[in-house]
């Protein structure tokens, strides 16, 4: 089949079986890769009351239709299972060449089954494949290990590692690769340590077949001549998304000491300015990327060894940074590297332990607790200690190794006020009590809270910060356009920031595969998983829906304090409204539950008959659902 | 005197360039600040992070000179 690997692998982890069958054709159309794979695999084979952590959750990895080609940095694969934090579907994405070399390799998906016996990691060399014992690797870091399989393997083979908070169950734990880049969300990591599974190292020699390579070949080398000299590539290679800090501040979206407030006092220091200027080595590229947004950088503190981290981009200065109140770019580039060695999320981590920040603050937490350390805000150290304590769940670091959703439920005394998750999954790096279509987008991800499903904030802009009118429409089209980068498996940057359009990424999968594929038609196959994922979370979990869509009471009801932001907040009004308007528009009901009608339209009868059973289908539109599900704010398309 | 303001991405139709796909040509006066310059052309200023000129970041109480080049991007999410 053109344009993939053309087998899946299926590894039963407990007997070693090893399974290979072709990829077929009708799955690739219908789901092109990575998200869509992961949805309907695991909406299919994952019994719904499966532990997540136990050996009914399958674990899958797998590249997307323009992993490992000419698209313009088609470096991305997906990691997917059902989610430890928060027990739906999980999908999480990274950068680097792993994706390119496993289908190199022949591969278009990696389903994991059941538990090893022994800490094991897998071996693939083109067509070998192998669970070799990692009974030397077990307890090391995510980094070091990848270090030390380079040495033990060769250079050419790919690496992906989990570090001791994987191995330990840690909610949040990611799955790093090329020293730095992670599938950082939806505790992936956690999932893989489930199964005793430490790493996976592929080398794959073998090309992927192309319908029409001069075809191909043109529209590509036309992009790159065209983006070579748009006037954004350069501010993108010398700064990367850190540049975009001061804007926040100065636009009050930045979390400050658990999101307290949204402009940081001292945020000059953790600029992406102040990064370039004195931590800054060199850039950084992930496969067939001419932008280069990664930065690779050099710590130093006094008493600590020097230390070279990828990063720290946008999201980990937020949360490691902002949110733990750090105000030198040292600092956050040592918590990047804590957190990435010890195989934790950078942005479930930093905010996690923003929220733990606040609780000493208030008393809930103590000294006692962090065994005789203090947890003051911006104190690397105190951020070590406890870091240390999450990825080995000593203490109170098991309390907050289910992230803050499950230490608050813990911990009680009004903490969940104050723990910015959604689902169960920590917010990223912008406040929304000015921003509601940030809010919205928040709350009815599919994953839980994470920009990367929509980014609304200029959306937010556009329409009007102070009104939660048009807002659901926009939040719609946006949670479909952008996961569509993560199903097709190519940087999203190079369409948001270089103009590459979607509709030329589409012509991209014409040229390659054959197929007479519209760009209408992939969004309606990102619609599709976005009601197939919202089903098996329902499926899972029970109704009402709504329930589940809820936002943080600070970001409801407690005005910013300080900074341009002051004095704003979204109000319960406002977001039940904009959650109506958004079931509305999806052609759910009000209770956030998939219509048959929807379900249909998207090919998903059977989908409609399992909520049916189970009494979770939605109650149907008199006047039909709407036609068009999702609005385009602008048509350049974001 | 003359400067050229470049952009893409969501800034683009806002810029509404005239020299090249990227790049609007604006004649303005001795002093202005990007600020002033910006909200002539009916830019709203909550759109645009920051100018890039000569390689270097500058923040839009920035004076340009005659001839200037200058970058404005619009602010974007983190990866
Ligand atoms: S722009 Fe950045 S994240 Fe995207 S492919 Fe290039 S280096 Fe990777």
């Amino acid at each position: 089949m053109n344009g993939f690997g053309g087998t899946i692998l299926r590894i039963n982890l407990e007997t070693g079986e090893i399974k290979r069958t072709p990829t077929p054709e009708k799955f690739a159309r219908e789901w092109m890769g990575a998200r869509g794979f992961v949805a309907k695999t695991i909406y299919d084979e994952v019994p719904r009351d499966a532990d997540p952590l136990g050996p009914e959750n399958i674990l899958i990895m797998a590249p997307g239709v323009l992993t490992g080609t000419f698209a313009p940095a088609g470096s991305k694969i997906g990691f997917g299972c059902i989610s430890p934090a928060t027990n739906g579907h999980a999908d999480s994405n990274m950068g680097g060449h792993l994706g390119a070399e496993m289908k190199y390799a022949g591969y278009d998906m990696v389903v994991f089954e059941r538990i090893s016996p022994e800490p094991a990691y897998l071996y693939i060399d083109d067509d070998t494949i192998e669970i070799r014992s990692a009974g030397d690797y077990w307890g090391m870091g995510s980094l070091d290990l990848e270090k030390r399989m380079k040495d033990d393997l060769g250079e050419d083979f790919q690496i992906a590692t989990i570090g001791p908070a994987g191995e330990n169950g840690v909610v949040y734990s990611c799955i790093t690769h090329d020293f730095g880049r992670q599938a950082g969300r939806c505790g992936v990591g956690a999932v893989m340590g489930s199964k005793k599974l430490k790493a996976i190292a592929i080398r794959g020699t073998k090309s992927i077949p192309v319908h029409d390579l001069p075809a191909l070949t043109k529209s590509t080398y036309d992009i790159i001549q065209r983006t070579k000299t748009h006037p954004l590539m350069e501010p993108w290679q010398k700064y990367g998304t850190a540049l975009f800090v001061g804007w926040s501040n100065e636009h009050g979206c930045f979390p400050s000491r658990n999101f307290q407030t949204t402009y940081h006092e001292g945020w000059e220091g953790i600029s992406g300015e102040k990064l370039a200027e004195e931590i800054l080595v060199t850039h950084k590229a992930c496969f067939g990327c001419w932008i280069n947004c990664g930065k690779y950088s050099r710590a130093r503190i006094p008493g600590k060894p020097d230390i070279y981290v990828e990063g720290p981009e946008y999201e980990t200065i937020a949360l490691c940074g902002g949110s733990c109140g750090m105000t030198n770019i040292h600092d956050v580039a040592y918590a990047n590297y804590l957190c990435d060695n010890l195989g934790l999320d950078t942005m479930s981590g930093g905010n996690t332990v923003g929220f733990a920040m606040e609780c000493y603050e208030k008393g809930i937490i103590t000294k006692d607790d962090l065994e005789g350390h203090e947890l003051r805000w911006g104190n690397i150290d105190d951020f070590e200690n406890l870091v240390r304590m999450i990825a080995d769940r000593r203490g109170i670091g098991e309390v907050l190794s289910y992230g803050t959703k499950g230490a608050a439920e813990r911990l009680g005394r009004g903490t969940l006020a104050f723990a910015h998750q959604a689902k169960g999954m920590e917010f990223s790096g912008y406040d929304t009590r000015w921003y509601s279509a940030q809010l919205l987008s928040y709350c009815t991800s599919d994953i839980g809270a994470h920009h990367n499903r929509s980014w609304a904030i200029t959306a937010d802009i556009e329409i009007g910060q102070d009104t939660p009118e048009g807002k659901a429409e926009v939040v719609i089209y946006l949670q479909h356009i952008r996961p569509l980068f993560d199903t097709w498996c190519c940087c999203r940057l190079f369409w948001g920031e270089v103009d590459v359009t979607a509709e030329e990424h589409v012509d991209t999968i014409g040229y390659l595969t054959g197929w007479d594929v519209t760009f209408e038609e992939c969004m309606q196959i990102s619609e599709k998983i976005w009601n197939l994922t919202r089903s098996h979370y329902l499926e899972r979990n029970g109704g009402p829906g709504r329930q589940f869509d809820v936002a943080p009471a600070r970001q409801l009801e407690e005005k910013v304090p300080s900074g341009p932001a002051k004095g704003q907040r979204v109000g319960v009004e406002n977001f039940e409204f904009m959650l109506d308007d958004y079931y509305h528009n999806r052609g759910w009901d009000k209770n956030g539950h998939p219509t048959r009608e929807v379900l249909e339209i998207l090919g998903l009868p059977h989908v409609a008959d399992n909520l049916e059973k189970v009494g979770l289908l939605g109650e149907p539109f008199v006047d039909g659902v709407p036609k068009v599900r999702g609005k385009r704010l602008k048509p350049k398309a974001m | 005197m003359i400067i050229y303001l470049r952009s893409g991405g969501k800034l683009h139709d806002l810029l509404k360039p005239d020299v090249d796909q990227y790049t609007r040509r604006v004649e303005t006066h001795e002093g202005a600040t990007l600020v002033e310059i910006l909200g002539e052309l009916g830019i709203p200023l909550v759109m645009v992070a920051f100018a890039f000129v000569d390689g270097k970041v500058r923040k839009l109480d920035y004076v340009p000179t005659d001839g200037d080049v200058i970058t404005i991007q619009s602010p974007v999410a983190g990866g």
